[in-house]
């Protein structure tokens, strides 16, 4: 309110809603005209104020910086492909009883009372199996030269996919070769087919991409992967920020027998149930474990070494003990067992394969047979496709509507 | 007609049916429902054809802009658009273009008696649809603003939903009398301001050029002066006649100096006049970002270093040719990629038993 007899040169409008106020401020000398406007906008800015209110209210997540995700929760990763080791058991029994079961029916299918002296495999001779094929991994990467990141996702893929499929479908002979060559596309060093295929004896180019879309799959199409080789170098350049490490501390062959570590990690089944950065660490900790104490206090403010040395201890474990190719014997063994107990239906030339091959066949002429049937009708029944002939009238109202336009 | 009472000054105007062939058109299509009767409409002005679409649009207000020349002066007033969209009379067209291509008299375009073509609708932005960008609380509201008024305007050209879209213009001005007044003022203020800038400027200039004529002059005297200076000393000194006539030259030199630091002050105010007009007028408008996400990168768990030891990068940072960065490849982002691996899920803990609670760490602790 102004006392004095001049008028006042601002004026000042205060809009209230519950807890949500909006000002304006105005000169005075436009205020009799655009009152009406004014208070207008007004109400429809403190409006939208109360409504942004309400929504954060009732969704806290958007604008609070405490409540982040880290990187590492929103990789495929972390969603679909981080298992306990009791999930991961629970899971391979489970496939292997429903592939046993399914191709019981199709031996009996075939001739009854065939199946019964048939020995299944189980869910660890297949396993067994799977693994003989990931050693055979690093071997062709390095007769090819592919960098560390195509052998490590390649075998992640492998990995993946037999806890999707059995082997008793599939032989991871030739899954192997696919996912490879999934991985140098999926990990940006692609190489043509032909040399991919050449270069390895007794293989044509069917045998790895008939199987790559079923590959891509059963990976979900989740090609991305993390490694830890990978946070292992980012271990050791971050060690040369730690103040109280000095040179002499990290020899370079620390690091050589690490990554040796790493490697043999990929034969087990670590990095379904860690991170790679713990695997790392734990490599780093089985060469030197001062080096790898000391970087983990560094990264928390409460020693981190207490928390994380059950789950190091535990890959450890993992990679001592079982981060070793499997005993060729016994594979063998397995892979001529696996020649009497494979899915009949996926051996070319067999019975079973090939009545149902005629079965899809068949389907497919029907599905062909009803589509051209569907065309005839829609052909004959609404007469010229391109619409009935324009009549003399029509004719000549469009070209008046012509004439029109030319006007 | 009760309509038209409402309608104002603006678009007082008549329907004038085109005779001859189009009519002859019209009866042979008369199963086609038309807009028969438009009298009552709000925008009636202009001339119709058969579909009932403005073919040329005009109204009392006409007035030519060269000749100045309206309705009420000439009762036959036809304004006709240039192709550069310039209004002018039929009288006018005869006058500049009979003897062939002549600039327009408006933007100096050179344009052809043929090129002009009727008015077919009235520019509604600079009367009704005068909203500004400060009128608005964002650059959003502006541009649903622009939509509809470009939905009205194609509306109207069409003869779409004709009364609705009055309405919509009534309910427009309505609602916002006051602001299209004030924007009207508004933009007679920023006319009447770019004049007095202009009226400025001429005056500055003129000063200049006196202020310039006046130095010639005085430079010329000083010249005088010096010469005469300069044979007066070389009479009456004893010194050498060169060091005379380089002193008296230094003299001269620095007084001409100094009188250009002047002129440049002079200029680089008006500069100054004009930058700050254009600035006036600008409308923030911040960036967009076009990805806001909330993740967390684990930027608090490491510090990226300048340099490091490191072998396998080796070769990349001795390649002086930059033939290995050829693709954008910059050592500092595998570093970076590297250590945020290191460091990404180092305190997760790992899953156990069947069925773990899907989701955080901490549950997963807890649980095991």
């Amino acid at each position: 309110m102004h006392t004095s007899g001049q008028p006042p040169k601002y004026i000042t409008i205060v809009a209230r809603k519950g807890r949500t106020e909006a000002y304006v401020t105005y000169e005075s000398s436009t205020w009799s005209e655009t009152a009406k406007t004014i208070i207008d906008e007004m109400i429809k800015a403190i409006n939208g104020m109360a409504a942004d209110n309400a929504a954060k209210a009732a969704n806290p997540q958007i604008n609070s910086s405490t409540v982040k995700r880290s990187l590492y929760e929103g990789s495929t990763q972390y969603k679909s492909w981080r298992y306990s080791p009791e999930q991961l058991e629970q899971v391979r029994t489970s496939l292997n009883a429903a592939a046993v079961a399914v191709i019981r029916d199709t031996f009996e299918a075939d001739e009854l009372g065939s199946s019964e002296d048939v020995l299944f495999l189980n869910a660890n001779e297949e396993q067994l199996l799977v693994k003989l094929y990931i050693t055979k991994i690093p071997q062709l990467c390095g007769h090819f030269r592919f960098p560390e990141e195509v052998e490590a996702t390649a075998i992640s893929y492998l990995k993946r996919f037999y806890l999707k499929n059995t082997v008793m479908d599939w032989h991871p002979k030739n899954v192997m070769l696919t996912a490879l060559f999934l991985a140098t596309k999926t990990t940006n060093n692609p190489i043509s087919l032909e040399s991919y295929t050449s270069n390895i004896p007794k293989t044509s180019s069917s045998d790895v991409l008939d199987l790559e879309f079923l590959v891509s799959q059963s990976l979900n199409f989740e090609f991305a992967v993390s490694h830890a080789h990978r946070a292992l170098w980012g271990i050791w350049l971050d060690l040369q920020s730690l103040p109280d490490v000095s040179e002499d501390l990290r020899p370079q062959d620390v690091y050589d027998i690490a990554i040796k570590h790493v490697r043999a990690s990929r034969f087990t089944d670590a990095e379904l149930i860690y991170t790679p950065s713990q695997i790392a660490l734990a490599s780093l900790a089985l060469v030197s474990p001062v080096l790898a104490e000391r970087w983990a206090d560094s990264k928390a403010a409460q020693p981190l070494s207490a928390t994380l040395d059950p789950t190091l201890g535990s890959i450890k474990y993992i990679i001592t003990q079982m981060g070793h190719p499997p005993d060729v014997e016994a594979v063998r063994e397995v892979d001529r067992r696996l020649k009497l107990c494979k899915n009949p239906e996926k051996v070319p030339g067999s019975k079973a394969y090939l009545a149902r091959q005629t079965a899809e066949q068949r389907r497919a002429e029907e599905k062909r047979n009803k589509k051209a049937e569907d065309v005839r009708r829609a052909v004959t029944e609404s007469g010229n496709p391109f619409g009935s002939e324009l009549n003399e009238d029509e004719k000549a109202k469009q070209l008046a509507e012509l004439d029109d336009d030319d006007d | 007609m009760s309509n038209r009472a409402n309608v104002g000054g603006w678009l007082k105007g008549k329907t004038v049916r085109k005779s001859g062939i189009i009519s002859n058109v019209h009866t042979a299509r008369s199963s086609t429902p038309q807009v028969q009767s438009t009298s009552s409409t709000l925008f009636s002005g202009g001339v119709k054809d058969a579909s009932g679409r403005t073919t040329e649009y005009f109204s009392m207000d006409d007035q030519c802009p060269v000749c100045k020349s309206d309705r009420y002066l000439n009762p036959k007033l036809r304004l006709l658009v240039s192709s550069c969209y310039h209004k002018m009379c039929e009288s006018c067209i005869d006058r500049l273009f009979t003897l062939g291509p002549a600039p327009c008299p408006i933007c100096q375009k050179v344009l052809r008696k043929l090129a002009f073509t009727p008015q077919t609708f009235e520019d509604l932005s600079s009367k009704e649809f005068n909203k500004r960008r400060e009128d608005f609380f964002d650059l959003h509201s502006y541009n649903d603003y622009l939509e509809e008024v470009e939905d009205i305007t194609f509306n109207l050209i069409n003869d779409v939903d004709i009364p609705q879209t009055e309405a919509r213009i009534l309910a427009h001005r309505k609602e916002n009398s006051a602001l299209i007044e004030l924007n009207l003022q508004r933009e007679e203020q920023y006319a009447q301001a770019l004049k007095e800038q202009e009226e400025l400027e001429r005056q500055e200039k003129e000063q200049r050029a006196l202020e310039l004529r006046r130095e010639q002059e005085i430079e010329r005297e000083e010249r005088e002066t010096a010469q005469r200076e300069i044979i007066d000393r070389l009479e009456t000194s004893t010194k050498s006649a060169a060091k005379v006539i380089a002193k008296s030259r230094a003299e001269a030199m620095k007084r001409s100096s100094a009188r250009s630091t002047t002129t440049t002050v002079l200029r680089s105010n008006a500069q100054l006049l004009r930058a700050r007009a254009a600035q006036s007028t600008v409308v923030p408008d911040p960036p967009h970002v076009p990805l806001q996400d909330d993740w967390y990168a684990y930027e608090d768990l490491y510090t990226i270093r300048d340099q490091y030891d490191d072998m396998y990068s080796d070769a990349v940072r001795k390649d002086r040719e930059g033939i290995m960065r050829a693709g954008g490849y910059q050592v500092e982002e595998a570093w970076d990629r590297a250590l945020r691996c290191a460091v990404a899920g180092l305190d997760l803990a790992p899953l156990s038993g069947l069925n773990p609670s899907p989701g955080r760490t901490d549950s997963a602790v807890a649980f095991a």
